[in-house]
């Protein structure tokens, strides 16, 4: 059988598009407007942006409604929409003691610098599936919208709202507050006071990698192990560091965890007339420090050693994995494949897409593999049928090579 | 308290940029009423800006991701404005650019841009009050056991 060339399916593709399309846009229920996806699925934007590396919640909302909730497949979308666009600037570098803590708690240590902040979550409740009736969630929902329209009217009346006559200090890099309680001491901060800590501040300044630009390839420097993994896939982040928590003595590491933070970030650049800072939004990030005990045999064992994670959204999940494979990659010092790993297989994208790119047509790679197939039983049927018959023991002994021939 | 005459160029920008959209463009439209149509040296455009960050360990540089922004520059009233905005809203950043060279010029309907930049300086505040006085609930106060 050869080859033949075939077309069509266009059809069928734009059929099968169409059935998605209506059944997003045409349901029995009311529009999903994407604001609605902002303020009530705000954890599945966050990982849309922080997997697509771009910060806009109205788009990966947008994306998250076009792809049916798939998370990937939003963050493709966002991604495809971003290399349409021009790149106006990089910001100031942006110090990330400049976060202001929506959510800030600290693991390791009872007492640190600040507060223990627990913010807007889940972690200490128990896991069970709210089954209140539909209509018994809307009244309730509905009863609360009321009484916070109160309480702010009641603010209205009291002048606490836009009728104060005292205007704040407009803060430069704030995220809307600057109090110091809102910014508090690191814990490596403590125990940098302290020198329990490994000292690894750099003076030099390095340019950082820009991988949107440079795809990066092992060995590489930090700069690019900590973008790559700021945009990874969550589930690929964790499952690396659950692969990866022997420490390089063989035994299991579980690190501690110091700050973390679900925080606000200024985003800053230079004005293009005046050449000063100007903070032209906000976006939210995951921030983690992860402490190393440091138990290695060429390793300073008085003293522990921290991994930072660092992305876009609030996805803690994916910041403390980032944190505890920093700091794994760095006492790894490239004796295993972790980087490797870390750069070229973390990356929802890559993978997703190498993956898919399965369910299209192989019908010319696998009638080749079947011709083979067939190629081989023809041949074994013909060594088969010509073969001289062996009907003694010996005859299935190798002959022994000529003694001389090995001198 | 925030002096209107210390509102640096920078602050206009940051707080423009901060704005309600409405705001800013109903604001921007009475500006175009009364000084006419501005030369718009830059259309608005939506990009890019790359967010790098220091982070404390090495305090080394990296890339944390890209913001989408819109920005636009004009001149109007004989003074450049410029805006940067957030988000996709061509309208409103165009707008924005407009209040800014109003300011700049300290021509007419100046003052109306100053107060809207000061209004929205007092509306983050109290959502940052009110804020703070939701999250200081979820604060963790241990009691010592004997």
């Amino acid at each position: 059988m050869g080859y033949a060339a075939a077309r069509g399916g266009l059809d069928a593709v734009v059929a099968a598009e169409d059935l998605v399309r209506r059944g997003r846009t045409v349901g029995d229920s009311a529009w999903l407007g994407t604001d609605q996806l902002v303020d009530r699925l705000r954890l599945a934007v966050d990982r849309v942006m922080g997997e697509a590396g771009l910060w806009c919640p109205e788009l990966a909302a947008a994306a998250l409604r076009q792809a049916e909730g798939d998370p990937i497949e939003a963050a493709h979308l966002l991604r495809s929409y971003r290399a349409t666009l021009p790149r106006f600037a990089y910001t100031e570098p942006t110090d990330t003691d400049r976060g202001v803590v929506l959510r800030r708690i600290v693991p390791a240590y009872r007492n640190p610098p600040g507060p223990q902040l627990l913010g807007r979550t889940t972690d200490y409740t128990g896991r069970l599936l709210d089954l209140t009736s539909e209509h018994d969630a809307r009244t309730e929902a509905e009863k609360l919208a009321a009484l916070a329209w109160e309480t702010a009217g009641l603010d209205d009346a009291t002048g606490d709202v836009m009728g104060d006559e005292t205007d704040p200090e407009i803060g430069h890099d704030d995220g809307h507050d600057d109090g110091s309680v809102r910014r508090p001491r690191r814990l490596l901060e403590v125990l940098r006071d302290a020198d329990l800590v490994v000292d690894r501040r750099r003076t030099d300044d390095p340019e950082p990698v820009d991988i949107t630009r440079v795809p990066a390839r092992p060995p590489a420097p930090r700069s690019a192990r900590l973008a790559v993994m700021a945009r990874a896939e969550t589930g690929a982040l964790v499952n690396l560091w659950y692969r990866n928590i022997l420490g390089p003595d063989g035994y299991l590491h579980e690190i501690t965890l110091g700050d973390v933070r679900h925080a606000r970030l200024p985003v800053t650049i230079a004005h293009p007339i005046t050449g000063g800072s100007v903070t032209i939004g906000h976006v939210r990030v995951t921030e983690v420090e992860a402490i190393e005990d440091l138990d290695g045999i060429d390793e300073d064992r008085t003293k522990f050693d921290v991994g930072y994670g660092l992305c876009l959204g609030h996805n803690e999940r994916k910041a403390i994995a980032m944190a505890n494979l920093d700091i794994a990659c760095h006492r790894d010092a490239g004796a295993s494949q972790l980087e490797q790993s870390i750069l070229l297989t973390t990356d929802g994208l890559d993978a997703a897409g190498f993956l898919e790119h399965l369910k299209l047509p192989h019908y010319v790679t696998f009638r080749s593999m079947v011709e083979r197939k067939e190629a081989v039983r023809a041949a074994a049927a013909t060594s088969v049928r010509d073969a001289a018959p062996i009907d003694h023991l010996v005859g299935l002994v190798p002959v022994d090579p000529v003694e001389g021939d090995c001198a | 308290m925030t002096d209107r005459a210390v509102l640096t160029t920078e602050d206009r920008a940051e707080l423009l940029a901060a704005a309600d959209p409405s705001a800013v463009i109903d604001l921007a439209e009475a500006c175009l009423a009364v000084h006419g149509a501005p030369i718009v040296v830059q259309a608005p455009e939506v990009g890019l800006v790359m967010l790098q960050v220091r982070e404390p360990v090495c305090e080394e540089r990296f890339h944390l991701g890209e913001v989408v922004v819109t920005r636009a520059e004009v001149v109007l009233a004989g003074a450049r404005g410029w805006a940067m905005r957030p988000g996709t809203d061509r309208t409103a950043t165009l707008g924005a650019a407009v209040c800014d060279a109003v300011a700049s010029a300290g021509a007419e309907l100046s003052p109306d841009v100053i107060e809207l930049c000061l209004a929205t300086n007092r509306s983050r505040s109290v959502a940052a009050a009110d804020e703070w006085r939701e999250l200081l609930a979820t604060e963790v106060h241990f009691e010592e056991l004997d």
